[in-house]
């Protein structure tokens, strides 16, 4: 097919027909007869839990599945007009452009500008067109800023950006991104979502974007498709797929279509914008409830009126904590005075955007990094989780990394005494989380009670909605035996599920510390969908907002009644 | 965190020099030490690195190149003097050590050990000022038309390094967290992780490479050619040391023996030629933009700067 009907759009972005792929070695077939289209322009969300076959969806539309995996493959795939199974990805990078979950595996060169330039260079392109192409794209991206640096000195989101830009930079008819915000805190995740769909809008490049978080790009989607065991289990557009999903598999569905299907609102809403207008079409005004929610939580560092003080059964106490590491060769203050306290059994999150200092809290609590001013203490012990729970897995068998009493006792307290002799690459990534967790905990238990702190850090990246449920119930676990547990995490949904008190960190303070339902409701970046739709004081669940519609909602002469009968 | 030696971009003369410019500058005064093992040559080539360093704004990678080099220098010359017994100056007799034989510890042998060590030092630090100040894009650029496989695998390793540096430091970390009662991570299995990690980073590097389009054919590269308006200057600075350097040697102008005894000749020559090469050091040097006095002859002028009430 030639360049100027590509350009015209005469081919589908996207033509996948009766697709079936086996990973080398696999029991199991990833892909089974796939078949769907993506038209040019079109912005279309994979939606699914994990291992349903979304990012290998993804890799036999780049060209990597078979061609750099291997593995056995069947049907046809083409990616405007050019056969994604005979061509390279080599080949395919001048239509199809690819965006992993992972920015650091996604850069290969020392600068910005020549990682932006490469891919033009590899195809022969004539340097000044180079020059403009790389420009052009830097500025569509907002990262013109960027281009003189290096690819180490740049935070997650700008890491992100800049792969985005390579792949976009030969301006390719399709780009696939497989859970591009996962690593990204909400304020940087929400701007590359409207920034794919401005690019969508404007450049007429066709998106198809598999992610876990629904509720970030439901609204930007023309589309979606879901998956489910390697195959396609719905087509359709995204009012149509949240009436699917209700029905079929309730896990994938927003926060804000749960509110509306458990207040009996139809229909369900794509997004924050559509729910408010559907609330507000039907003249549906929530009622706030006639007083701020009390603070049940207890604020051992915050008293009334008081200066802070530290409580005296505190699972962690910071006073002025002043943590300093390098940036760009400069020292930089990633603590600055920070005052905090936490008691055992409590559940805390700790939020703030990339770089606001949760997780230098949490590596100087453990003694990782060195406070150079103020007392940072931990009385009765700390087991710390890292971002990366395969870190602590070093050996063959689970009973070689936890051996005797003191590891069978840690194996129990987060359910895995089954699994002494399986090897933790087997087990799957919920799993080696927990194990992970037994190997920070062990030796720390002490007559069945576990360490005054127990910290996780951004436990719920790449996870789907079932998994991130498991962990709630773990969490409260942990807490119900009597841990102080604090979570450093993006995910305010995730936060206001496990979460009962949630603090807030800017540029290395306490911004904010309070009650989660009143945290989670008083804002827009760090607030759930819920509270974003209803707006309301201390409502931040679906359950919660539903009882404020049901019970107590008011109408003002509705003549078309939206409600229906609850499934 | 962020290795000193990493490239680091600077608007300084030598980060702005092509590749070729560059490594010939520096390489000029690898070349001159290696002809000569007259200290005062060797400890002006050093001096004039530093400040090529300095001046380039490559203090960070100068301290760490001097570390290192202290490191390998104290060994080197300790190393000497016990292996060798040449030198008539003996200050120590320390023996007959097994395997070693009579171990004599010789003035002369010290003072050799020393020299070569001063080389190694100066050979690091040239190595340090490149790695910090060059461009290792351009590099790799340079190099792929006329050698594919060899930039790709470049290319895999100048990433995967600090990748791999960066899983190594999250390792470390997870090893430290590790509860008393779970396994003791050793040397050994944290190792054998990090290789089997490195491994699959390796995977995604190279897959991303691809995407890139590095399996395309290299006869589509087009070479851009890359110059700077501090090359000459780099080219003529690297030429002149290398002709002052081969000039002195002819003329016998290395002046130094150490064995039997040591003997250091200073003649013109040397003293011109290490001279020339702490000069050297100043060609990163860049003239700082004039600033212009705007002297106004307007009438109003007067008036416009005067402060709003």
């Amino acid at each position: 097919m030639s360049e100027l009907a590509i350009r015209r759009g005469a081919a589908p972005a996207l033509a996948v027909e009766g697709l079936g792929y086996a990973y080398p070695h696999a029991d199991r077939a990833a892909l089974a007869d796939v078949s769907l289209e993506v038209a040019p322009g079109e912005f279309a969300l994979l939606a699914g839990r994990s291992a349903s076959g979304k990012s290998t969806l993804l890799k036999a539309a780049c060209g990597l599945v078979p061609h750099f995996h291997g593995g056995e493959i069947e049907g046809r795939v083409a990616v405007a007009g050019v056969d994604a199974i005979e061509a390279g990805p080599g080949e395919l990078a001048a239509v199809v452009g690819y965006v992993a979950q992972d920015p650091e595996t996604q850069v290969v060169s020392t600068t910005v500008a020549a990682e932006i330039e490469l891919p033009l260079e590899l195809r022969g392109d004539a340097p000044p067109d180079r020059a403009r192409a790389v420009e052009e794209v830097a500025l569509a991206l907002a990262i013109p800023h960027l281009l003189g640096r290096t690819v180490d000195t740049l935070s997650g989101g700008e890491l992100q950006r800049v792969a985005l830009a390579a792949a976009l930079v030969t301006r390719p008819r399709l780009v696939l991104l497989d859970e591009p915000t996962s690593q990204l805190d909400p304020v940087a995740g929400d701007e590359l979502i409207w920034l794919l769909r401005r690019l969508n809008e404007e450049w007429g490049v066709a998106v198809l974007l598999a992610e876990h978080r629904l509720e970030r790009c439901l609204a930007a989607a023309d589309r979606v498709v879901a998956m489910a065991a390697g195959a396609v289990s719905f087509d359709g557009t995204p009012g149509e797929f949240l009436a699917w999903a209700r029905a079929a598999d309730p896990a994938l569905t927003t926060p804000a279509a749960r509110l509306f299907s458990l207040a009996g609102i139809s229909p369900l809403p794509v997004g924050v914008r559509a729910a408010r207008r559907t609330l507000e079409a039907f003249e549906l005004a929530p009622s706030a409830p006639p007083e701020p929610p009390p603070t049940t939580v207890p604020h051992p560092g915050k008293g009334e009126g008081s200066r802070f003080r530290p409580p005296a059964a505190a699972a962690l106490s910071a006073v002025a904590v002043w943590v300093e590491l390098e940036r760009d060769e400069q020292p930089h203050d990633v603590l600055r005075g920070l005052d905090l306290a936490v008691g055992r059994g409590e559940c805390v999150a700790l939020m703030g955007r990339n770089g606001a200092g949760k997780s230098t809290l949490l590596r100087a609590a453990a003694g990782l990094v060195d406070t150079v001013a103020g007392k940072l203490e931990v009385p009765s012990g700390l087991s710390l989780l890292t971002q990366n729970p395969s870190d602590y897995l070093v050996r063959e068998r689970v009973g070689d990394e936890l051996p005797g009493e003191q590891g069978m006792a840690a194996l129990r307290v987060v359910g895995l005494e089954h699994a002494v002799d399986a090897d933790p690459r087997d087990l799957s990534g919920g799993e080696r989380q927990r194990l992970a967790l037994a190997i920070a905990l062990a030796g720390r238990i002490d007559g069945g009670e576990l360490p005054g702190l127990v910290a996780l850090d951004e436990p719920t990246r790449g996870m789907d909605r079932a998994r991130k449920d498991d962990l709630v119930d773990l969490v409260t676990d942990l807490a119900g035996r009597g841990a102080g547990v604090v979570v450093a995490t993006h995910d305010v949904e995730f936060a206001a599920a496990f979460a009962a008190r949630v603090v807030l960190l800017g540029d290395g303070v306490v911004i904010a510390d309070g009650p989660a339902a009143e945290i989670l409701s008083g804002g827009w970046y760090f607030a759930t969908e819920v509270a974003r739709v209803l707006d309301l004081p201390g409502i931040v669940s679906p359950e919660q907002g539903a009882a404020a519609l049901n019970g107590e909602f008011v109408t003002h002469g509705a003549t078309n009644s939206p409600l229906e009968e609850p499934p | 965190m962020r290795s000193a030696l990493a490239y680091t971009p600077r608007p300084g003369a030598l980060q702005s020099a092509s590749p070729g410019a560059a490594v010939a500058y520096l390489g000029s005064f690898v070349v001159v030490s290696f002809l000569f093992t007259n200290p005062l040559v060797l400890a002006a080539a050093g001096a004039g690195l530093v400040l090529a360093g300095l001046i380039a704004g490559a203090g960070g990678a100068l301290r760490v190149a001097l570390w290192m080099g202290v490191g390998l220098a104290l060994p080197i010359a300790a190393i000497n003097a016990l292996l060798v017994d040449r030198g008539e100056t003996v200050l120590v007799r320390l023996g007959h050590w097994p395997l070693f034989g009579q171990v004599d510890i010789t003035l002369e042998a010290i003072v050799y050990g020393a020299v070569m060590a001063l080389l190694v030092a100066v050979t690091i630090v040239a190595a340090a000022i490149y790695s910090s100040c060059v461009n290792p894009d351009r590099v790799l650029r340079s190099l792929r038309p006329l050698a594919g496989r060899s930039a790709l695998t470049a290319t895999l390793v100048s990433r995967l390094f600090p990748v791999a540096a960066a899983d190594a430091a999250r390792l470390r970390d997870a090893a430290r967290l590790r509860g008393p009662g779970a396994a003791e991570v050793g040397i050994a299995p944290l190792s054998r992780r990090l290789l089997a990690g490195s491994l699959d980073r390796a995977v995604d590097v190279a897959a991303t490479l691809e995407l890139r389009g590095y399996g395309l054919d290299p006869r589509r590269l087009r070479r851009r050619r890359e110059t700077s308006r501090f090359d000459r200057r780099f080219y003529c600075v690297a030429a002149l040391v290398l002709a002052a350097g081969i000039a002195a040697r002819v003329l016998g102008g290395n002046g130094f023996h150490t064995y039997p005894t040591v003997e250091l000749t200073l003649g013109p020559e040397t003293v011109a030629l290490a001279v020339l090469l702490v000069l050297s050091g100043l060609a990163p040097l860049r003239r700082r933009p004039r600033r212009v006095r705007r002297r106004s002859s307007s009438a109003l002028a007067p008036a416009l700067e005067a402060p709003h009430v």
